[in-house]
C-alpha cells in the first residue's frame, strides 16, 4: 500500500506540467499531485513528482507518464504502510558528511 | 474524454494551431480568387451560361480541395515526424503511442483536412450565386456580380481576421486584401473594354 511516491520524470515541454498533475490527479488511489520543474532544456524538461495518496498504484502511474509521453528516470522516493514513516538523520548520517 | 475535447488537446499538444490558422486564411483566400478569375474571366468572354461557370469552378474546387488536403496532409506529416524524432532522441524513448505521438499524426490529418476544406468553402460561396440562378431566382448577369461581390467580401473578412489576430488594424488589413481582388477585377474589365 504505498501512501507516497517520489519520482524523477523526463517529460516533452507539452503535454505541458499543468496537464500532467491534472490526469495524475484524477487517477485512482491519488489524493494529491505536486509536479516541480527542475531543469528545462530545448526539447525536453526534467521534474519532480511527489504523490500522495491512501493505495498508490505504481505500475498505473507509470502507465499514465509513458501515454503522456514521460519517462521515469529514477524513483526517489517511496512510503507505503499504515503511516507515513518520514526520513531521519542518523549519527551516522552526520559521520558520514565528515 | 469527449472528441472535441481530445481534438483541442492533440491540437495544443502539436502546438499546429497557428499553422493551421496561417493555410486557412492563405487557401481561402486563394479559393475566393481563383473563383474571382473565373467569373470575371466568364463574364469577359461574354459567356451568358451559368452552368458552364459553375461546374467549371466546381472543377476547380475539388482540385483546390484536393491538392490542399493531400498537399499540406504530406508536407506537415514529414515535418511533424521530423520533430517528433528529435523529441524522441531527446527523451530516448519510443513516442509513438503517447499523447505526443498521436498528436502529431492528428496534427498532420488537421492540416489536410484545413487546408482542403478553407478553399472549398471559399469557392461554395462564390458559387452559390449561379446555383440560385440556375434554379430561377435571378439572371446570369446578377449572379455574376453577387459572386464577385462574395467573392470581394470573404477576402475582406479574411483581412479583417488577419488584422484581429495580428492585434493591428482589422480595416486597414481588410482593405489590403480586398485590394488584390480588385486588381484582378479591373484587369478583366480593362480587358473586356479593349476586347
Amino acid at each position: 500500500m504505498i501512501r507516497r511516491l517520489v519520482l524523477d520524470v523526463l517529460k516533452p515541454h507539452n503535454p505541458s506540467v499543468v496537464e500532467l498533475s491534472e490526469a495524475l490527479s484524477h487517477l485512482k488511489g491519488i489524493e494529491a499531485v505536486n509536479v516541480i520543474i527542475y531543469e528545462i532544456d530545448q526539447q525536453v524538461e526534467n521534474v519532480k513528482i511527489i504523490l500522495a495518496g491512501n493505495s498508490i498504484d505504481f505500475e498505473i502511474i507509470k502507465e499514465k507518464l509513458e501515454e503522456m509521453g514521460a519517462t521515469i528516470h529514477s524513483v526517489d522516493e517511496v512510503a507505503a504502510g499504515e503511516r507515513i514513516v518520514e526520513e531521519v538523520r542518523t549519527p551516522q548520517d552526520r559521520s558520514a558528511r565528515i | 474524454m469527449k472528441l472535441l475535447e481530445k481534438i483541442r488537446r492533440y491540437i495544443k499538444i502539436s502546438e499546429i494551431a497557428p499553422i493551421s490558422r496561417r493555410y486557412f486564411v492563405m487557401n481561402a483566400f486563394d479559393g475566393a480568387t481563383t473563383i474571382l478569375g473565373i467569373v470575371v474571366g466568364a463574364y469577359v468572354a461574354g459567356i451568358t451560361d451559368g452552368f458552364w461557370v459553375m461546374w467549371s469552378g466546381f472543377g476547380a474546387t475539388l482540385a483546390m480541395g484536393l491538392s490542399g488536403l493531400a498537399g499540406a496532409y504530406m508536407t506537415e506529416e514529414a515535418e511533424l515526424a521530423k520533430r517528433l524524432n528529435t523529441l524522441e532522441k531527446s527523451m530516448l524513448t519510443d513516442l509513438k503511442n503517447s499523447v505526443v505521438g498521436k498528436a502529431s499524426r492528428f496534427a498532420s490529418l488537421w492540416a489536410g483536412i484545413v487546408d482542403g476544406v478553407s478553399p472549398a468553402l471559399a469557392a461554395v460561396a462564390c458559387l452559390t450565386p449561379f446555383f440560385l440562378s440556375s434554379r430561377g431566382l435571378f439572371s446570369i448577369n446578377i449572379a455574376i456580380q453577387l459572386s464577385v461581390a462574395t467573392a470581394l467580401s470573404i477576402m475582406f473578412l479574411l483581412g479583417i481576421f488577419l488584422g484581429k489576430i495580428s492585434s493591428r488594424n482589422m480595416f486597414f488589413h481588410g482593405m489590403k486584401m480586398l485590394c488584390v481582388g480588385l486588381i484582378i477585377t479591373l484587369v478583366f474589365l480593362t480587358l473586356k473594354i479593349i476586347h
